[in-house]
């Protein structure tokens, strides 16, 4: 074991004597929180700006005097337009945000207690403008139902004889791990991966493309502890990337303002030592089986070029099942726990929400630390073939 | 000491190798049934145009890789059955200088010394010893990658002697490297020869045989075609240089 651990440190040092490993380890660490942030942060200037929007619209029809009357708040500007087709072409060139049209009949429709339609003619690349005018109109038509039924001396209640209510008992930790339990997985597994990407090309086809495995397969080291203990800094490295990313993750939602405080509340109750200590021994086998895996695949490449050939496209295999536990429905059960990286995105999912049964769990565990010691096996067989390492 | 005993080393081709060479099997021999014996004090040279068969069998020697048949012993051990004992007495030195780049003279050396299983007060001694020689002390806490040619090969040199081998296998030591470089590693070769070590050293460059070399073998299409002392080499090749007594050889078979 000494052995491993001398290949170990020696290829720690050089690792974080790379610039380029040095730079992919801090943009990871900072990327998720700066785009969260970003994120959380465009939304609601957004969300504010479309808000506080005077929108600028325009009456059409016999009867627009009336309706006027409705849009009489800050939030509407009323510009006079005197047809149609005018004000159609106004708001196709962004002068107008809305035409209203009422019908020649809609006094009479509404006296006679018939239906009046009123078409609201706007662009659905800006949604807020149709909710804004129809919740005006909703207060209209209120008034003009309520009036109605006061004429024919009926009680409102009557339009109501059954009243649904929904009783939700779905806790807020559930609700918080279904909004981020899917998301959280996803982008720490990628990150695990690409942690772990670049080092192995580095460490296996780095030596035989600089010449140095020569002297290093010379020396008096066995080629299982070599390998052991390159694999054991290629997922060190890939470790460090996922959880400096998952610590980014619940800094960057601490720090940002935009985050609803029961989140943040939600993510002190989670962030619990018994959360932190089941999601690191799941990453451990994870990252193991992530640098085996990519050993053995890159061991024959005879240059950086190949060896990127070869792991690139194994990152969508990592990628499919983890964005398949983002989808509705799939849930952890006998059947998904067997499912590498998708039982490890699902199980993340339940460990947050506090719903993960301690079978699965284990259950998972097991799996990722058997297929973490087959590609180490697998990787071994492939390092130790002369034609691979030379 | 050295013995090569019918060592063949086969490559299986691909498809794409067969087209290439225009083989008409799937195998090429890329060393053939070769025997020799390197003797503890004197350095045998190996000689042979490029792609002779000079490093396959060199890589044989250092365990990197197997012989397909026959056996090669290095100090009455077998490279395939008792590889470690092998691995610890050999120190194998390459010409293209190859280092870790992000690593120091020093962490290197010590790296090397640490795989080879070496007490650490033994290796801290041998270090001392070795940077002294090579004049090292001055850039051994500089990365490799701010190093000369010269200096890097002096490292190399360190790295391979580290743990003071009985054999010592030269491929190519000199080539690429400037004249005051190439004379630290002929040194190198004549101290190993004084301190009673087994030589053994591939090189193209005849002067440099002329210097060093007490028995000599060429290779050719991976069979050996001479085997024998430099004496004798010299004494056959009356009205010729040595290079041309090299092609000749060479070109007759």
């Amino acid at each position: 074991m000494k052995t491993v651990f001398t290949v170990l440190k020696k290829e720690l040092t050089c690792q974080l004597r790379d610039k380029r490993t040095l730079k992919s380890m801090l943009i990871s660490a900072l990327a998720i929180p700066l785009l969260l942030f970003a994120v959380f942060k465009i939304e609601s200037s957004f969300i504010n700006k479309e808000n506080n929007k005077q929108l600028n619209i325009t009456f059409i029809g016999a009867h627009a005097e009336i309706l006027k009357n409705e849009f009489t708040t800050k939030a509407f500007k009323i510009k006079k337009n005197h047809n149609l087709v005018s004000a159609l072409d106004a708001l196709h060139k962004d002068s107008l945000d809305a035409v209203i049209e009422t019908n020649a009949d809609y006094l009479k429709n509404i006296d006679s207690l018939k239906t009046s339609t009123i078409n609201v003619y706007h662009k659905s690349e800006s949604p807020i403008v149709f909710q804004k005018i129809s919740q005006q109109i909703e207060t209209l038509k209120a008034t003009l139902l309520s009036k109605r039924l006061t004429q024919l001396n009926i009680d409102q209640k009557v339009l109501h004889p059954i009243a649904i209510k929904g009783i939700d008992l779905t806790s807020d930790q559930e609700k918080f791990g279904q909004l981020i339990g899917g998301f959280l997985p996803y982008i720490f597994i990628i990150i695990c991966f690409l942690g772990c990407l670049y080092p192995s090309i580095d460490l296996i086809t780095g030596e035989k493309e600089k010449g140095t495995v020569e002297t290093l397969l010379s020396s008096p080291a066995s080629r299982f502890h070599i390998l052991l203990g390159k694999i054991l800094c290629i997922s060190l490295m890939g470790l460090t990337l996922a959880t400096l990313s998952v610590t980014g993750i619940f800094i960057g939602i601490k720090f940002i303002n935009e985050i609803p405080v029961e989140i943040t509340e939600m993510l002190h109750q989670i962030l619990s030592l018994k959360f932190l200590a089941m999601l690191f021994a799941m990453l451990v086998p994870l990252s193991l089986f992530f640098a085996g895996l990519l050993t053995a695949l890159i061991v024959k490449a005879k240059t950086f070029k190949e060896a990127q050939s070869i792991a690139t496209p194994v990152n969508m295999l990592v990628i499919f099942p983890a964005m398949m536990a983002l989808l509705p429905g799939v849930e952890l059960n006998w059947n998904t726990v067997f499912i590498p990286i998708l039982n490890l995105a699902l199980a993340t999912k339940e460990i947050i929400a506090g719903t993960i049964q301690i079978s699965h769990y284990f259950a998972i565990l097991l799996s990722l630390i058997i297929l973490a010691l087959a590609t180490l096996y697998y990787s071994y067989k492939q390092y130790n073939k002369e034609s691979m390492v030379l | 000491m050295i013995h090569i005993q019918n060592v063949t080393k086969q490559y299986t081709l691909t498809k794409k190798q067969q087209k290439e060479l225009q083989a008409n099997t799937n195998s090429i021999n890329a060393v053939n049934e070769v025997s020799i014996y390197c003797k503890p004090g004197r350095v045998f040279s190996l000689l042979g145009p490029n792609g002779a068969g000079k490093t396959t069998l060199l890589r044989m020697v250092a365990t990197i890789l197997k012989p397909t048949s026959g056996s090669i012993l290095v100090n009455d051990k077998n490279t395939v059955k008792q590889a470690q004992g092998v691995q610890k007495s050999i120190g194998f030195l390459t010409g293209s200088t190859n280092l870790y780049d992000r690593l120091t003279p020093a962490e290197t050396v010590s790296y090397f010394g640490q795989l080879h299983g070496m007490p650490k007060e033994q290796l801290k001694k041998r270090t001392h010893l070795l940077f002294d020689q090579l004049d090292i002390h001055k850039f051994s806490s500089k990365r490799i990658s701010q190093l000369s040619t010269g200096m890097k090969q002096r490292v190399s040199i360190a790295r391979s002697m580290i743990h003071d081998p009985d054999v010592v296998i030269f491929d190519e030591p000199t080539s690429g490297l400037d004249i005051v470089s190439a004379n630290s590693i002929i040194t190198l070769i004549k101290e190993c020869k004084e301190a009673g070590k087994t030589i053994i050293f591939s090189s193209h460059i005849m002067s440099e045989v002329d210097l060093l070399c007490d028995d000599l073998a060429i290779i050719n299409h991976g069979r050996i075609i001479y085997n024998d002392t430099m004496d004798s080499f010299r004494t056959q090749s009356t009205g010729q240089s040595l290079t041309e007594a090299f092609i000749t050889t060479v070109n007759a078979n």
